[in-house]
């Protein structure tokens, strides 16, 4: 047998790896258009109409819209990370990935890698077919601060995603519960459908440090005439923030992993099923 | 260097209770006090009913689970505390997993099982055709998963384990669900692949007697999560050698028969079975000569002898012998 | 048939309640439903400066609290498909046994309904608590409330069936299939603000809905004057409404057998009621 990779070879073919399901099957399966695309945008739409029936300023539309785009990374990091790994477990798949001499932060990365591509469609769709139909202009005031908001807020987002895949080592059947329960208070307190401003200065602090609450605030300030007005904080705080939850996420993630995989060994919970 | 592939000190494992589970639920010790060597190179055998404790061992073996006394190290590092060296060096197999993704073809699922231990693709490709070929599975490496029947879907199990080329493999009952014929094609490639090379050392869990006469090296008799004995299944029949095993077809014994026969001086065991024709009875004498009175008893019933033979002991016996039960027996409770 | 659903109830109610100890039990059925109406809450609260007491709220707010029923039956029997053919392998003994497949699937339904009653409850009391909800005790229609009651529970159980049918045979590549579409259909059904606010192209798929309709009959029941303040169904009576309602439910419950007739027969025939499509 020929060498085998280790360090960051193994983990780079690893992250491939597990990427490679998730990729492939959305060529071989696509109801996945359907339900993670077409009706999430509907659904998106939804809210667009509350504000609509209720006389809103038309630029909360487009704050809408950025919200449902930029929700689909939360709901991939949740569903595709989180619960995943719960999945895993309940298959069979997880005692051989911890067998497997990989990380499981590779694991994690490739599932949402493999995710990614489902998501940004989601997201793209979301954000090009509900401007076009709702009449949403963004004009976009610096493209390279904005690329920069939206990569840090994709690092922090995912490695809080990869803390909360740590958790679902332990737990049971209250994972998808648990994941479930994530979802709404989440786009409430980030402000997915309104400026995060209209919490009081406390609450919203406390909501910044959810990535999605700073991201979408700083978007919607570089994109839309209002939103400098309608902002939290100002972009370059917001920026320097999520930064540092970036940081500060991917090595919490790498320690709760390490921790919680020990834990769930000890406590023999990697191999049970169904229970 | 190290000699032992896998080696135990006082290993013990106890489940217990988690606060939220029911109250009724007890500790349970699934592990006692097991102490093992296994040389490199060698077929290691478990051998024990369902609930023994093979697959706990096991677990802890390949790092899923921790110890709750004792320790553990295979290939010299130990499994509780050194777990980041031992993966490289291993791989398991169990009977009846159903890991991978349904979607995805067999090659595709072994290859990415491949990738989590760093095989190149290519290196990767050859050995799944190689390993593909010696199950009989050729023709289904296009196959979605999701569409293998569950001996096939074991076929792909047993190629995923060997496909790493591990130092040691752990195989936990892994001819569970495969057919005779397979299952003969299986055993004889783990006695091949371990025999290939000196550094390969298998540890297989079974309940089938015959799987473990006929593979291993060295069989443990492991029940109620304690290792009851250890040694070449030959010498482990030896034990018996001093008793003599007959088998005998009569007339229709009675209840009082059957006691009377157990209760002769010499008589170490008897067991009968009803049959379509009469019955069907085991002895196990503490020497030949027994038999001339159980003969006797069976003539001064009036119970007609069909037919007598002696049979060679086996490591159900051993396991008779040991805990004073077949395993059935003890798996029915 | 009746004991297929009967047990089936009794299994989705062991599924859906036991899963957590009491507290954190609690804690889901309280949070979820309240931060998802919160949502809404802030929203209206922002552009209205905090008129609660307007017709227009409780509006939204009893229909958004009702609808959570759509969502937790279409999600709870698209996901008992799932879960039974993936996680619990269990699919395949149902088939085999003598279980009438669509009742097992309608009683998983009716669990889901059952354990979002408790949610529903729950948001309705905080919105009268705290929020000015013109809903008063001595003013409700209860003939009328428990009329819809049922009523919603035959008719989410036929889109429940048709949407779980469909499940059968797709692969398991989205968790929240049953979410997705109640989520779709939340735009339709006139649940957060009168049909009137669609793009009359769409106005159509609304009234073609019967959760529209039963919406409304809730609202009747519930806050008569708020569904009054609505012109979108105001001449139709109540019994006409419960007659719309029975109507469509029937509409759907053929559209529903025809699916799983034909998606049973898929899946059968392809093999799929074993498979597992998770990746």
């Amino acid at each position: 047998m020929g060498s085998r990779s280790s360090g960051w070879r193994l983990f780079a073919r690893t992250v491939m790896a597990r990427a490679y399901p998730r990729l492939v099957m959305n060529v071989r399966e696509k109801w996945w258009l359907v339900f993670d695309i077409v009706l999430p945008l509907v659904g998106v739409c939804a809210y667009v109409f509350v504000y609509r029936a209720n006389g809103a300023h038309p630029d909360l539309i487009g704050f809408v819209i950025l919200g449902g785009a930029m929700s689909a990374y939360w709901m991939n990091v949740l569903w595709a990370m989180g619960n995943q790994l719960f999945w895993e477990k309940e298959t069979g798949n997880l005692a051989l990935y911890i067998m497997a001499p990989n990380s499981m932060m590779a694991i994690l990365l490739g599932m949402a890698l493999g995710g990614m591509a489902t998501t940004t469609l989601r997201a793209a769709s979301i954000l090009a077919i509900g401007s076009l139909m709702f009449g949403v202009r963004f004009d976009v005031s610096n493209a390279a601060m904005l690329f920069v908001v939206f990569a840090l807020a994709l690092v922090a987002l995912y490695g809080m995603g990869m803390m909360f895949a740590s958790m679902f080592l332990l737990f049971g059947r209250e994972g998808w519960h648990l994941v479930s329960l994530a979802q709404e208070p989440v786009f409430l307190l980030s402000g997915t459908f309104f400026p995060v401003r209209n919490f009081n200065f406390w609450v919203a602090a406390g909501a910044s440090i959810i990535p999605l609450t700073l991201a979408l605030d700083a978007i919607r300030q570089l994109t839309s005439s209002s939103g400098a007005a309608l902002g939290f904080l100002d972009v370059g705080t917001e920026v320097a923030v999520l930064a540092g939850l970036s940081v500060v996420f991917l090595i919490a993630a790498r320690f709760l992993l390490a921790q919680l995989e020990r834990l769930a060994i000890a406590e023999g919970r990697l191999t049970e099923s169904r229970a | 260097m190290q000699a032992l592939a896998i080696e135990t000190a006082r290993l013990g494992r106890i489940y217990k209770p988690r606060r939220n589970e029911r109250h009724d639920t007890k500790e349970r010790v699934a592990l006692s006090d097991v102490s093992l060597a296994v040389p490199r190179g060698e077929l290691f055998g478990l051998l024990g009913p369902n609930g023994a404790g093979k697959t706990t061992l096991i677990k802890i073996l390949t790092t899923l689970l921790a110890p709750s006394s004792g320790w553990a190290a295979v290939e010299g590092y130990d499994v509780h505390r050194e777990p980041q060296f031992v993966r490289p060096c291993i791989n398991m197999v169990s009977g009846g997993e159903a890991s991978g993704y349904g979607l995805l073809t067999v090659r595709e699922n072994l290859w990415m099982f491949a990738q989590f231990y760093g095989l190149s693709s290519s290196d990767a490709n050859r050995r799944i055709a190689e390993l593909l070929e010696i199950v009989k599975m050729s023709d289904r490496i296009n196959t979605k998963s999701s569409q293998l029947s569950t001996g096939l879907r074991q076929k792909m199990n047993i190629a995923r384990g060997f496909l790493t080329d591990p130092n040691v493999l752990f195989l936990d009952e892994p001819t569970l669900g495969l057919d005779v014929e397979a299952s003969r094609d299986a055993r004889n490639y783990i006695r091949r692949w371990v025999k290939e090379q000196a550094t390969r050392t298998v540890l297989l869990t079974t309940h089938y007697m015959v799987e473990a006469e006929e593979l291993c090296d060295r069989v443990a008799i492991i029940n109620g999560g304690r290792v009851l004995a250890c040694d070449t299944p030959q010498n482990l029949k030896r034990r018996l050698q001093r008793e003599a095993i007959f088998h005998l077809e009569a007339a229709p014994l009675g209840a009082g028969d059957v006691a009377a026969i157990a209760a002769l001086p010499g008589v170490s065991k008897a067991s009968h079975q009803a049959t379509g024709f009469g019955s069907s009875v085991e002895l196990m004498l503490q020497e030949e000569r027994v038999l001339g009175p159980v003969i006797g008893l069976l003539e001064s019933r009036q119970i007609g002898l069909r037919t007598l033979t002696k049979r060679e002991p086996t490591l159900e016996d051993v396991f008779v012998e040991l805990v004073g039960r077949s395993m059935e027996e003890v798996e029915h409770g | 048939m009746w004991t297929s659903l009967k047990t089936a109830t009794w299994l989705g109610w062991q599924i859906e309640s036991n899963w957590a100890s009491p507290s954190l039990f609690a804690l889901y059925s309280i949070v979820k439903p309240l931060t998802s109406a919160a949502i809404l809450v802030v929203m209206f609260g922002m552009i209205t400066q905090g008129n609660f007491a307007s017709t227009a709220f409780s509006y939204l707010y009893v229909g958004n609290a009702f609808y959570m029923y759509v969502g937790a039956v279409m999600a709870g029997m698209a996901q008992a498909v799932v879960d039974d053919r993936e996680r619990f392998r269990t699919l395949k003994s149902m088939y085999v046994a003598p279980v009438h497949i669509p009742m097992y699937l309608m009683g998983r339904g009716v669990a889901r309904f059952l354990t979002t009653s408790l949610s529903v409850a729950i948001t309705l009391a905080f919105g009268v608590l705290f929020l000015q909800l013109q809903l008063s005790l001595g003013d409700v229609r209860w003939g009328l409330l428990l009329a819809a009651l049922v009523a919603g529970v035959a008719l989410l159980a036929m889109m429940g069936l048709t949407l779980a049918s469909i499940v059968l045979v797709i692969a398991h590549n989205s968790w929240l299939v049953g979410e997705a579409v109640a989520a779709a259909l939340y735009l339709f059904c006139g649940a957060v603000f009168p049909l009137e606010v669609l793009p009359w192209w769409l106005r159509p798929v609304g009234y073609l809905m019967p959760v529209t309709y039963w919406l409304e009959l809730v609202r009747r029941a519930l806050v008569g004057r708020v569904a009054d303040a609505y012109p979108t169904l105001a001449g139709v009576g109540d019994l006409q409404l419960l007659v719309l309602v029975a109507i469509l439910t029937l509409v759907f419950a053929v559209v529903a057998a025809a699916t799983f007739r034909r998606c049973d027969h898929l899946a059968r025939e392809r093999g799929l009621i074993d498979r597992t499509t998770n990746y």
